[in-house]
Formats: structure tokens, C-alpha cells, sequence
């Protein structure tokens, strides 16, 4: 760690106190608050609050509907994240190869970035539409072969190509820029001595970006626990039959729709503490199993 | 490379052209069934013929919605996001990296650990904070018991309300309030050589002035792919401008645009003035991604050093 330059003592807190204000105001006081606000029984519109103690916490853990919300943003979790980092590992190895092809794939893969989930949720759910969308024929051909507003697992399905579809640019230039970080000699060695491409990829490539994609994994970890949020709002509305009711779906329509907002603090606390968690836990454990060979 | 790629090639080419076709059919049937008129497309369903209705669909949009006004409001919301964001993280992240001050590594973690928690997973209390950003100092004296002697002696309690609902200014601060930007900073001044800011001592410059002459002209390149990314990030908001905003005439495009979706059982929508309106507001964060898009790569491999 090298020190800084300068020894004045108050100017950097001068510095940095805009940000520092804006950071406790929306977001450390939040956070608290929403901790707070999970042991008082909060009314809507400031009609004052009582303090219950654990009650809240008692009321969401006794709540089957929470562990449900809490079992599917779970499994999007897992799904979504494994899907929206290999899939652009796939195209980030094609791209890293010497071929023209290469450089309009740089291109039109980040754009998806510009895109809001939201806006993609619009446009994925009128092409998934089952009546008007492009399975419309096969719908004719075998009526309910498709309908994501009937059958929960066209809904997962569609949430979830959504999901990779808004995800692929950032993990297709994290892993990209890894996979260019590996020195060309190393792998012209490999060559020499006879190494196929299936070798070279998981003997060298793979270990050589393993950082990289353990960052991948922690940031999109986070992502499809909140991200999900604008594809779920705009494509199933939580249907069917709740069927794809994520966590900050549910807190949403908790707090802002049905005026409970002690019960989506509490809720939104114990998220905070499963992120809190898994992070820790990635950071704590997984990256330790991780061998950093580069220097 | 020594060997015959000819085979790995052509897997590679393959597996590129289905990733660019997989982003790009969204886009490209959004795109013509904006051209089709309501009834052909009623007529016709999803069919990828183009129509002659684009700027008719247009002027529907124009004239029947809120849109136009919307995609004003989200260049704004936008440009403050980009602008709070490159301003604050610059200066805090030059405090983190040029000053001998312990409390330096304090901060950093401070900034560092809101990455943990997106405004989407703090919006209830978030969106209380907004609704009277007075309520933390309301809280301080009630809890300091400042008020009760306030009472005693002038016989009212003191009570401060400032709401930033439905501002553009509350709908930017709390995602600039997110320390990707300090990082960002952080880590490209560490790779400047730490004697510049002996060499402008020599020459007889503070440290404001060696970061208003030297270190902001420095990080042109870091300035120019955080304010894009930021542009976008505040663009593409959607929860939390949601919530923010309750008028129509405040609120976001992509708001609007989810607004303007059909609820799941009405008929059948005007789906090509919906695809229109979704082009409309994707257009100007997709410009900037196709022809900024060194900028954008540049940033997001700079956070991950």
C-alpha cells in the first residue's frame, strides 16, 4: 500500500464530504432505518410507530409466502448467474481468436447496456406473447404448448433469457479482457508441446482468468437478486399464481402497494443479511480457494 | 499460432454470429414491427414484413403519450446521475489516494461497501429518506432531547421537512450515493506517478491546484468512460424512478414505456406504437453505447484491475 503525498489533515475530509453526506443520507440511514423499522410496528403516512421487539421478524419468518419469495430468488440466483456468466464465456473465448468477425461482436454485444430490464421486459414479453409472439404458430399447432401466463415454466424461461440477454455485456468484457490478459507466448508453448485447444483452455486459460470470474460471479450474484426486479414488474407481474415472485418483488408490492412497510423493512433486513452473507462468504472462502498465479 | 486454426475458426465464427443474432432479434423486431400499422399487425401477428406506418406510429407517440416529455426527463435525470457521480467520486477518490491522512482507508471502506447493497434493495427507506430528507436531523433532536428543551423554552417543537419526491434531483441522488465511481478513480490515480505531485510542489502548486491543473486533465480517459457508464446506469433506472416519481410528467422513459405495456387480459394492444415508443427510448442510451463503446469497455475493465 504506498502512502499518499500531501500531509495536510482536513482538506481530504473536505474533499471527500460531499460524497460522504450523500452516501450517509441515502444510504447508510436507509439502511439502518430499514433495520430499525423491523422491530416497530410502522404505520403508513406517519401515524406514529410502537415498538414489537422481534414480532415483525416472527410474523415474516412464520410467513410461508417469504420462504417461498426467498426459495425463487434463490434458484434465480443460481440459474440466472450461472447462465449470464458462462454463456459470455463462451462468446468471449470465440472473440479472443485472430478472426474479423471479432471486432463487430466487441460492438454489438455491450449494447444490450443501453437497455433497460425494463424496457427489454416489454419488448421480450410481446415476442413471448403466446397469442401474437413468434410461438404463436406452435401454439396453433398444440394449443398451451407455450404461455408464460398460465405455465410457470414458460415464465421462468422467459425471465430468464431476459435476465442473460441484459447481462451478457458486462461479463463478455470482464471476461474478455481476462482472457486477452493471458500472455500469447504461454499459449504458443502449450501449442509446441502439443496441447490442443480443449487443453489449453482448461489448463491455462481457465485457471489464467479464474479472478476474473469469480468477479463476474460475485457482482452478478447481486445483480439477479435485485436486477430481476424490472423483467419480473414489466413480464409476469410475479405470475403466474406468484409463481415468479422474487424477493424485491414481493417487498415492493409489500411496501408500496399494501402500505405494510414494517413487514418490507423486515423483509428487506434479512435480504440485506443474506447479501451480506453471501458476499462475505465469497469473499472469505471462495477466493482463497482461488490460486492467484498472476503476478 | 503453430497449428492448423482453420476448424477452431469457423467454431469460433459460428458461436459469434448466434451471440450478436440472439442480441440482436430483439432489437430487430422491435424495430419493424414499429413500421407496421395497428391493423396489419392485427391481421398479420409477428410477421418481419416492413411497413410504411413508422412515422405515423411516431406521431402517435408524440401526440398520444408522455413519452416525448419522459425522454426529456431521463436525459436530465441522466446527465445529473453522469455528472454527481464523476464530480464526487473524482474529488473523494483523489482525497483517498494523494493525502498521508490514516481516516484515507476509513473512507475508502465507507464509499466501498454501499457496492454491496443497490438502491433496488434499500427502496422502501430510501424512498422514506426522500420523501423529508429533513427526518434524520428531526430524528437527532428528538433522540439528543434538543427538542424537548427547544419546547420547554419556546414552546414548539421544532419539525423540518424538505421533500426531493418527484425532483429531478431526488430521482439522481440516491443512485449517485454508490461507490463504483471513487473506485474507479481510485484505482487509475494509483497507476500516475506518485512524483508528479512532488515536481508541482517544486514548482510551488498546492494540492487543489495540482488536481484542478494535473490530475483532472490526467484522467480525461477515466472521466470520459465513468460518465458514459453513469449515463447509462441513470438512464436504465427503473425501481427506484418508479417509486420517485408518482406524476406522469415527472417520471422516466422506461417508466413510461412499462407504463404504456398492456396489463395481461385488455384485447390486443397497440403493440407497433409500443415497439415504437420502445425504440424511441432506447435510442439515445444505444447511440451512445455503439459509438462510445471504447469508452465502455475501457470502464468496466478498469474497475475489475
Amino acid at each position: 500500500m504506498m502512502r499518499g503525498f500531501y500531509p495536510h489533515q482536513w482538506l481530504p475530509l473536505v474533499l471527500a464530504l460531499p460524497q460522504i453526506l450523500l452516501i450517509l443520507l441515502f444510504f447508510y440511514i436507509p439502511v439502518a432505518q430499514a433495520f430499525y423499522w423491523s422491530f416497530f410496528l410502522e404505520r403508513p403516512f406517519g401515524g406514529g410507530s410502537i415498538f414489537v421487539g422481534w414480532d415483525n421478524f416472527y410474523r415474516v419468518l412464520m410467513d410461508r409466502e417469504f420462504w417461498l419469495s426467498l426459495q425463487r430468488t434463490g434458484f434465480f440466483m443460481l440459474f440466472g448467474s450461472v447462465l449470464a456468466v458462462f454463456l459470455p464465456l463462451i462468446l468471449a473465448l470465440a472473440a479472443d481468436q485472430q478472426i474479423r468477425l471479432s471486432y463487430p461482436a466487441r460492438n454489438i454485444l455491450v449494447w444490450p447496456k443501453a437497455i433497460a430490464g425494463a424496457s427489454i421486459g416489454v419488448v421480450f414479453a410481446f415476442i413471448f406473447n403466446p397469442f401474437l409472439g413468434i410461438l404463436a404458430p406452435l401454439n396453433e399447432l398444440s394449443p398451451g404448448f407455450w404461455n408464460p401466463r398460465t405455465q410457470a415454466n414458460d415464465a421462468w424461461i422467459m425471465l430468464l433469457i431476459a435476465h442473460v440477454w441484459n447481462g451478457i455485456p458486462f461479463n463478455f468484457v470482464i471476461l474478455l479482457a481476462g482472457l486477452q490478459s493471458v500472455p500469447q507466448t504461454l499459449l504458443q508453448a502449450a501449442a509446441m508441446d502439443g496441447a490442443g485447444p480443449w487443453r489449453r483452455l482448461f489448463d491455462i486459460h481457465i485457471p489464467m482468468i479464474m479472478p476474473f470470474l469469480f468477479l463476474a460471479f460475485v457482482l452478478e450474484f447481486t445483480e439477479s437478486i435485485v436486477g430481476a426486479f424490472g423483467l419480473v414488474d414489466t413480464m409476469t407481474e410475479g405470475g403466474p399464481g406468484g409463481a415468479t415472485t422474487l424477493l424485491v418483488y414481493k417487498i415492493y408490492i409489500d411496501g408500496f402497494k399494501a402500505y405494510d412497510l414494517s413487514g418490507a423493512a423486515t423483509q428487506t433486513s434479512l435480504l440485506m443479511v443474506f447479501v451480506i452473507v453471501l458476499t462475505l462468504f465469497q469473499f472469505l472462502y471462495l477466493e482463497k480457494k482461488i490460486k492467484y498465479e498472476r503476478g | 499460432m503453430v497449428e492448423d486454426t482453420r476448424l477452431l475458426h469457423t467454431a469460433a465464427n459460428i458461436i459469434l454470429l448466434i451471440g450478436m443474432a440472439f442480441i440482436l432479434l430483439p432489437l430487430v423486431i422491435t424495430a419493424i414491427v414499429a413500421t407496421q400499422s395497428y391493423e396489419d399487425f392485427i391481421a398479420q401477428g409477428l410477421s418481419l414484413r416492413i411497413g410504411d406506418h413508422f412515422w405515423q406510429n411516431i406521431k402517435t407517440v408524440f401526440t398520444e403519450t408522455t413519452i416525448p416529455r419522459q425522454i426529456t426527463n431521463s436525459v436530465i435525470v441522466a446527465l445529473l446521475v453522469a455528472c454527481g457521480k464523476c464530480v464526487l467520486a473524482f474529488l473523494t477518490a483523489f482525497a483517498i489516494v494523494y493525502f498521508q491522512a490514516r481516516y484515507g482507508t476509513l473512507i475508502f471502506a465507507f464509499v466501498l461497501a454501499t457496492i454491496l447493497m443497490p438502491i433496488d434493495l434499500r427502496v422502501i427507506t430510501t424512498y422514506q429518506i426522500a420523501a423529508n430528507i429533513m427526518s434524520p436531523i428531526n430524528g437527532l433532536m428528538d433522540l439528543s432531547g434538543l427538542n424537548d428543551l427547544i419546547e420547554r423554552l419556546g414552546g414548539q417543537r421544532l419539525y423540518f421537512e424538505l421533500s426531493l419526491l418527484n425532483s429531478y434531483i431526488g430521482m439522481a441522488a440516491p443512485v449517485v450515493a454508490h461507490g463504483t465511481g471513487t473506485f474507479l478513480f481510485r484505482q487509475y490515480l494509483r497507476t500516475l506517478p506518485k512524483d508528479l505531485a512532488r515536481a508541482a510542489t517544486l514548482d510551488g502548486a498546492g494540492p487543489i491546484r495540482f488536481m484542478i491543473d494535473i490530475a483532472l486533465p490526467l484522467s480525461k480517459a477515466p472521466m470520459a468512460a465513468l460518465f458514459v457508464l453513469m449515463f447509462l446506469g441513470g438512464w436504465t433506472q427503473y425501481l427506484w424512478p418508479l417509486v420517485a416519481a408518482s406524476t406522469p410528467d415527472m417520471q422516466t422513459a422506461v417508466v413510461g414505456l412499462a407504463r404504456l405495456a398492456p396489463n395481461l387480459e385488455e384485447g390486443i394492444p397497440d403493440y407497433p406504437m409500443i415497439m415504437t415508443a420502445a425504440l424511441l427510448v432506447s435510442i439515445i442510451p444505444l447511440g451512445v453505447t455503439a459509438f462510445m463503446q471504447r469508452f465502455i469497455t475501457y470502464g468496466l475493465t478498469l474497475v475489475e484491475k
